[in-house]
């Protein structure tokens, strides 16, 4: 373990080397969008599987939902 | 205006993209997705507003999108946001992960009446269009704002006719019609419609497409309802191609004065 990030306001222990599609794939994120934040800044789903991510990083993962 | 029984061809153009249909849905409130799905199949609709949260893990729920006919446009929204910074991060937050890069820009700091921020929305549209997105901005009806959105970029501007879910009709025509006549990008009327009537009333009156979500949803039977408006929406548009008669003050006999028995 490399530490711990921050994943829609809660701690997860981050594994070494993880990605952010890991990390998706960790957290059973499926379906056809998953919308990454990383530190205030969004992550182009091209670099899911490219982006490292580190001890402190802030994530938001979110998705389409139901709306007007 | 083409010949009786000739079939025109009268998309809805935005930025450039055709649309089959002038009712954009929106899909919330539904009971579930399934059923909306299916209002969307029905209303013939072309494009559909979602919106963007966060995942909650401990409950997931299902990938809307999933449902959804692929030949349909997905207009993410950017509701939630009170400013344009918050609008802003949305949008760029949808596109990053692969939504289309159309967005649906709405800025509402209050929660009671549900009305846009245009000063907001018009800081946000200017920098979103510089940021290549496609803008359709959710305004109040005020026709100086329409210019300036117009002049920044946006590819319509969308008016509300009454607040957001209140189904009051068209409570704000007038300033809708000014609009409507001084616009060089579509005006869609959002926000208010409550029965296929006003729907049809408003692309009588020249709008150009009208986006309906709650009237839909929380009808007794939405697919329903999804058929009722598809139909309104066409036969206003059909309406007001034909040409409206003007009013009269006074009556004017439809049958011949003279040589009545």
């Amino acid at each position: 373990m490399t530490g711990t990030i921050v994943v829609n306001g809660r701690e997860h222990e981050l594994a070494d080397g993880e990605t952010v599609a890991a990390l998706l794939e960790r957290l059973g994120v499926g379906g056809r969008f998953a919308l990454v934040e990383r530190n205030g800044e969004p992550v182009e789903r091209r670099d899911y599987d490219r982006v490292e991510l580190a001890g402190g990083d802030r994530l938001v993962v979110a998705r389409p939902v139901a709306g007007g | 205006m083409p010949a009786e029984g000739e079939v025109i061809h009268d998309p809805l153009v935005i930025a450039g993209r055709e649309f089959s249909s002038r009712l954009i849905t929106g899909t919330g409130k539904y009971d579930s997705p399934e059923v909306m799905r299916e209002a969307v199949l029905a209303s013939g609709c072309a494009m559909v507003t979602v919106a963007v949260r966060r995942i909650d893990f401990d409950e997931p729920g299902e990938d809307i999108t999933a449902q959804l006919p692929p030949d349909v446009l997905l207009l993410p929204n950017t509701s939630g946001a009170e400013t344009a910074e918050e609008a802003v991060r949305a949008a760029r937050l949808a596109r990053a992960g692969g939504l289309p890069d159309w967005i649906k820009l709405e800025v509402i700091p209050d929660p009671r009446y549900l009305l846009p921020d245009p000063v907001e929305t018009l800081r946000a549209a200017a920098a979103l269009v510089d940021e290549g997105f496609t803008v359709l901005p959710y305004v109040l009806p005020d026709p100086v704002l329409q210019k300036k959105l117009e002049e920044v970029g946006c590819a319509t501007v969308m008016p509300l006719a009454a607040p957001i879910g209140s189904g009051r009709g068209l409570k704000l025509r007038d300033s809708i019609r000014i609009m409507i006549e001084q616009a060089e990008v579509p005006v869609v009327v959002d926000a208010g419609l409550g029965s296929p009537s006003q729907a049809a009333e408003s692309l009588e009156l020249g709008a150009h497409a009208v986006l309906v979500n709650t009237a839909i949803a929380r009808a007794d039977h939405p697919v329903a309802m999804a058929r009722a408006f598809r139909l309104a929406v066409e036969a206003g548009r059909a309406g007001y191609l034909a040409g409206l008669v003007e009013e009269q003050e006074t009556a004017a006999p439809s049958s011949p004065v003279g040589g009545t028995v």
